[in-house]
């Protein structure tokens, strides 16, 4: 029984007792009292129904929409196709990589190890090595292709969840920082960077340099795109040098 | 004083191929006693029962479960340890790493990749001219 339905069933209560001639003059007042109650509580109930009902279309024209939009993520063909395909790629560039540093690492370790004086053909041998070297550099022509196949499909999922956070009005602000997530950050976990290492080694040398650094040196590791000051304050700089 | 090249000394790196390699060039410069670990865990339970301490810790930062920078601090506080050089080589190279690599008191930083003059240029700065 919906609210609106309650109300008008206590109403006709009140006017069922009302007709009934009752005389005593508080039990009239109770009744008259009641009837404006159930009247009010009959609008209040009635808006709320309304607002009540109103939600509910809400929801579930979103989660009509959210269904819609996961079905464009196509989240299986990700789960089942996609990603095992790029992991399988990936493991096969870790793996290619693998074996090649092996032979020329080994190669190079087999000429460290030859005596020039004691080996027969040192020169032959060692054009030799330098061939094996040569050929296993080969490994980088597939590495390429299958890193070009990689980030194809890392494009392809980046543009769906997109365009899906887009249309649920994801706020990236509003989630929560994972515990791994936290650790990376605690531990400055930030991994190699891209072009080469963001601060140099010059200017690392000057940190560690004998006495106390100049301010030049120090102002050098915090200027331009190398600079990552944000976390760090003056004081902490100045203790380093204490 | 000469630096004894008979020392043990410890490598730690996740990837196998950086420990030849390091190991490759300390080779070259005439260290002969090497042993590696494979993350910060394994090279302080090394560490805490070697029977001869090491004489130099070149580790990375990046690994798991115990980071160089987290087996840096344990070093640092470890009275049994804590003298210990230590050079971390590392991709990790934004400046915030290097600030706090030193204010846990690291000996020397080597972004990778380097070269074996950088090697040992950073090792003769900490334990002296070989």
């Amino acid at each position: 029984m919906g609210a609106n339905d309650a109300a008008l069933r206590v109403k006709e209560a009140i006017s069922h007792l009302k007709s009934q001639n009752v005389k005593d003059r508080q039990l009239v007042d109770v009744l008259e009292l009641s009837g404006v109650l159930t009247d009010a509580m009959g609008h209040f109930f009635s808006a709320l129904d309304e607002t009540i009902k109103d939600e509910f279309v809400d929801i579930a024209g979103f989660i009509k929409k959210a269904r819609n939009e996961i079905g464009d993520l196509r989240p299986k063909d990700i789960k089942t196709n996609r990603i095992p395909s790029a992991g399988e790629e990936l493991e096969a560039i870790v793996a290619d990589t693998e074996i090649a540093t092996d032979k020329i690492m080994q190669t190079a370790e087999d000429v460290l190890a030859m005596d020039p004086d004691s080996t027969e053909d040192f020169g032959m041998q060692i054009q030799d090595k330098m061939l094996v070297i040569i050929e296993a550099c080969s490994f980088q022509d597939l590495t390429g292709q299958r890193v070009s196949k990689v980030v194809n499909t890392l494009k392809q999922i980046e543009d769906r969840i997109s365009r899906f956070a887009e249309v649920m009005g994801v706020d990236e602000d509003e989630v929560e920082i994972t515990p791994e997530e936290q650790r990376r950050r605690d531990l400055l976990l930030n991994g190699p960077a891209i072009g080469g290492p963001e601060t140099a080694q010059d200017d690392i040398d000057a940190m560690f340099a004998e006495g106390p650094a100049g301010q030049d040196d120090i102002d050098a590791l915090f200027d331009g795109d190398d600079a990552e000051g944000e976390e760090v304050s003056q004081d902490d700089i100045d203790a380093l040098f204490d | 004083m000469a630096v004894d090249l008979s020392m043990p000394v410890l490598v730690v790196d996740d990837y196998k191929t950086m420990i030849r390699i390091i190991r490759n060039l300390l080779k070259q410069l005439g260290f002969e006693n090497v042993e590696d670990a494979a993350d910060g865990q394994e090279a302080l339970e090394k560490m805490k029962n070697a029977d001869q301490k090491f004489g130099l810790v070149i580790s990375d930062w990046n690994m798991e479960p115990m980071t160089g920078y987290e087996l840096l601090r344990e070093v640092r506080a470890d009275d049994g340890l804590k003298a210990t050089p230590f050079i971390m080589v590392t991709a990790e190279s934004k400046t915030e790493n290097v600030v706090a690599a030193k204010r846990a008191g690291v000996n020397n930083y080597i972004v990778k990749p380097f070269n074996a003059a950088t090697l040992k240029s950073k090792i003769a700065a900490v334990i002296g001219d070989f």
